[in-house]
């Protein structure tokens, strides 16, 4: 059975998606974009052009480049907002004969669903082309307040470009089921989908059968493209005070400040400040002028703040009108490339008290949405083996207290890990296996699930025995952790149950404690290596003095030994950088000795003339 | 005598229930083996190609840094050996593009075309369609669009 194609149909831009192994995945349109312009145009030489090339040419073309379709499909031509856009349109619009909206593209009159339906059919070739497989049937979104007209239409326009399009969902729906909430019942979802050019919130209510939609609300011209272009105004204003050029009619500079404009804000939502470096933005008599600017994030959000606090009244309208509280919103879904944007995200936490859902790209969130709703319908996501990962890291308590990991967390279980240690002392009889869970680098700050002890090792020095440890989890969640000296075959293994099923409370909380530990954690760990390390070298070294006595100096055994000494008294100190100092000049002065033994091995071996 | 034979009608069974299941599931574990050498397969031709993605957005984040060169360029002294100099920095930067298989798209004189180009503003001249003055140059790399020339046009 051919792959469904999910389909988000933007106002500004599209994308598309489609399962892949159990898993929804974005498809990459032919020019290598994951998003596509909802842009068609009839080009000077009658070729046409659809998405990126289309929206290239719109300036020398404008009254043939149809964008914004969305805006006007299954409209009647007298409602209020397509009187609205027509005097914003640069292409023209009529009345048809049944009361509907015509756009003229060249010298045809057509449908907004025929211009839709050139749009869909480049995504659906793109996607065959991708995939190596025809594409027959697809999932379609639209927001949810289109009524019945503006879905038939929808619809109609994805029949027109081939495609059986067997459901058309609301897009909040859609990114509800990308983060897979439309499974808990008797909750409510709001949706806070701030895109390029438009602004939706929706309430979902998810009821026992059905996601129903109980409140919607927004701007239909309110986007990120605004954001974009306040900053650009700010800029050419900041100019015009530095230099007193105005920027705005050079058409070079304006193209040159909208890009470093929209870097500049995508930047800010990871950096707290950026530069906005332009050299050679114009001339005058004086010579080259530069523009040069520092933009903060603070700054920024002080410059679109009257965006974001319309958005928030927007939301709080939507609740009112659903009569519904802050408290009774169980989830947030974040959508469109503006929510990246710390401002907001902070905004909603702080009127909610609740972190949103945001971790799925909210560019492609809605067509991700799309491609596994066509999973469920294909019964595809019915069939799929659901399998858990391990949600904090096993591992075992090695010498100095340090916790070492064989099984990191997120791990998909079942699977096994074997590692070889040793032990810590000559002769040692026994190594205990201390099983740890938990992200602390310290054994002790980590939770105990088990130890035990495998004793017989055949005595031998420190470092050689081979003791297999190995972990090994089954589908279940159950933990076997077993260790074997390679050298007498002995064995000893414990079996430990619940590994994996942690409260999810316990699991965020020690994941906490080790981010808050981190540094503390990581010089506590530095400090044990640095001590290990000196220990394996007095070790050696006293090993080697005892073994090649007869080798070595005497004035360099006593250099030696003052040196391992000094390592033994700072040793058990809490100075690393000391430790670590001793530690180089005491192996320095051994390995001069080494050179000693080899020279004095290579004269005596040395064939005689 | 009868209950015996229950017995092995009810173990007959049993087994073909049984062998049935174990079929189903050494299916199921061959298919989960070969979907996951696809799977490896598949991942990778894909980290081969988010190499070139990586290569793109690489190129694509330096060429800017070329476009003030050029700017630079035309502001400075001509015969001069400060210039000279700059010049030489600039050969070496094209050098460079030029090996990783970036090539600048030839634009002025020719006709738009808004598979290479983007037209940025409208201007009056004797033949339409054509590119008078080229305001952000264009690159393909290995001979894919990177960034299309930004450009202006006759009407």
């Amino acid at each position: 059975m051919s792959k469904i194609l999910g389909i988000d149909l933007g106002t500004t831009f599209s994308a598309m998606a489609s399962m892949e192994g159990g898993e929804a995945k974005i498809i990459e349109n032919r020019e290598g974009a994951r998003t596509t312009p909802s842009v068609v145009a009839i080009g000077k030489n009658k070729e046409r052009l659809v998405g990126i090339p289309a929206r290239r040419q719109q300036i020398t073309n404008p009254q043939n480049t149809i964008y914004a379709v969305k805006r006007l499909i299954g409209r009647r031509f007298s409602d209020p907002e397509v009187q609205k856009d027509k005097k914003l349109l640069p292409y023209e619009i009529r009345e048809s004969k049944d009361g509907g909206v015509e756009i003229k593209m060249e010298d045809k009159w057509l449908r907004p669903a025929e211009l839709s339906a050139m749009f869909l059919q480049k995504l659906k070739q793109d996607a065959e082309e991708k995939l190596g497989e025809k594409i027959e049937e697809a999932i379609i979104t639209c927001p949810a307040y289109f009524d019945d007209s503006q879905r038939k239409a929808t619809k109609v326009a994805g029949e027109i470009a081939g495609l059986k399009v067997l459901r058309v969902i609301n897009e909040p729906t859609a990114a509800a089921l990308a983060y897979g909430l439309s499974a808990k019942k008797g909750q409510q979802i709001l949706v806070y989908d701030f895109g390029g050019g438009t602004f939706d919130v929706s309430i979902l209510d998810v009821t026992a059968q059905t996601v129903k939609v109980i409140g919607t609300g927004g701007d239909t011209h309110l986007g990120g493209e605004d954001f974009d272009q306040k900053v650009m105004d700010w800029v050419i204003e900041e100019f015009k005070k530095d230099q007193g050029i105005d920027l705005s009619s050079d058409q070079m500079a304006l193209q040159r400040i909208k890009e470093a404009a929209e870097k500049a804000k995508i930047e800010l939502s990871g950096a707290k400040e950026t530069e906005i470096n332009l050299p050679f933005i114009t001339s005058d008599s004086s010579g080259p002028k530069h523009l040069y600017l520092k933009l903060t994030r603070a700054k920024l959000e002080s410059l679109v703040s009257e965006y974001i606090e319309r958005s928030i009244d927007l939301v709080k309208q939507v609740l009112k009108e659903a009569k519904l509280e802050m408290k009774d919103i169980e989830e947030i879904v974040l959508v469109g490339g503006q929510t990246r944007m710390p401002k907001i995200q902070e905004e909603i936490k702080k009127m909610f008290g609740k972190e949103p859902n945001k971790s799925i790209n909210p560019d492609e969130v809605v067509a991700i949405g799309a491609a596994i709703q066509g999973g469920i319908l294909k019964g595809d996501t019915k069939e799929v083996l659901l399998l858990d990962v391990t949600p904090l890291s096993l591992g075992i308590e090695t010498l100095g207290g340090v916790n070492t990991i064989l099984i990191s967390k997120n791990t998909t279980v079942p699977t096994e890990k074997k590692q070889i240690f040793s032990t810590a002392a000559d002769s040692q009889p026994s190594v205990e296996i201390h099983i740890l869970q938990g992200e602390r680098p310290m054994a002790n700050d980590n939770k105990t699930l088990g130890r035990f002890i495998l004793d017989g090792i055949a005595p031998a020095p420190r470092g050689v025995p081979q003791i297999e440890v190995s972990f090994d989890i089954d589908a279940n969640g159950i933990l076997n952790v077993s260790a074997k000296d390679k050298g007498t075959g002995k064995s000893q293994s414990v079996r430990i149950e619940g590994s994996v099923g942690i409260s999810k409370e316990e699991i965020e909380k020690l994941k906490k404690d080790a981010q808050a530990h981190a540094s503390q954690d990581a010089k506590k760990r530095e400090l044990i290596e640095a001590r290990n390390q000196a220990d394996a070298l007095i070790y050696s070294t006293e090993k080697t003095l005892k073994d090649l006595a007869d080798k070595i100096k005497e004035e360099t055994k006593k250099e030696i030994q003052e040196k391992i000494e000094e390592l033994k008294k700072v040793k058990d100190t809490e100075n690393i950088e000391e430790i670590k100092q001793k530690t180089k000049q005491a192996s320095e002065i051994i390995q001069k000795a080494g050179a000693e033994i080899y020279k004095k091995q290579s004269d005596q071996e040395k064939p005689k003339e | 005598m009868k209950t015996q034979e229950k017995d092995i009608k009810k173990i007959k069974k049993e087994l073909k229930e049984s062998k049935k299941g174990k079929e189903d599931y050494l299916a199921g574990w061959k298919r989960e083996r070969a979907d996951f050498l696809n799977f490896k397969k598949a991942e990778s031709e894909r980290i081969e190609k988010y190499i070139n993605i990586i290569k793109d957005e690489l190129i694509l984040d330096f060429l800017p840094i070329l476009d003030n060169i050029y700017l630079a360029e035309k502001e400075l002294p001509k015969d001069n050996n400060w210039t000279k100099g700059f010049l030489g920095i600039k050969a070496q930067i094209e050098d460079f593009l030029e090996k990783q298989g970036v090539e600048e798209i030839v634009c002025l004189n020719k006709h738009f075309n808004p598979h290479l180009h983007e037209a940025v503003e409208e201007l009056k001249g004797e033949k339409p369609g054509l590119i008078t003055e080229v305001v952000q140059k264009g690159y393909t790399l290995n001979n894919k669009v990177i960034r299309p020339a930004k450009v202006k046009v006759t009407k």
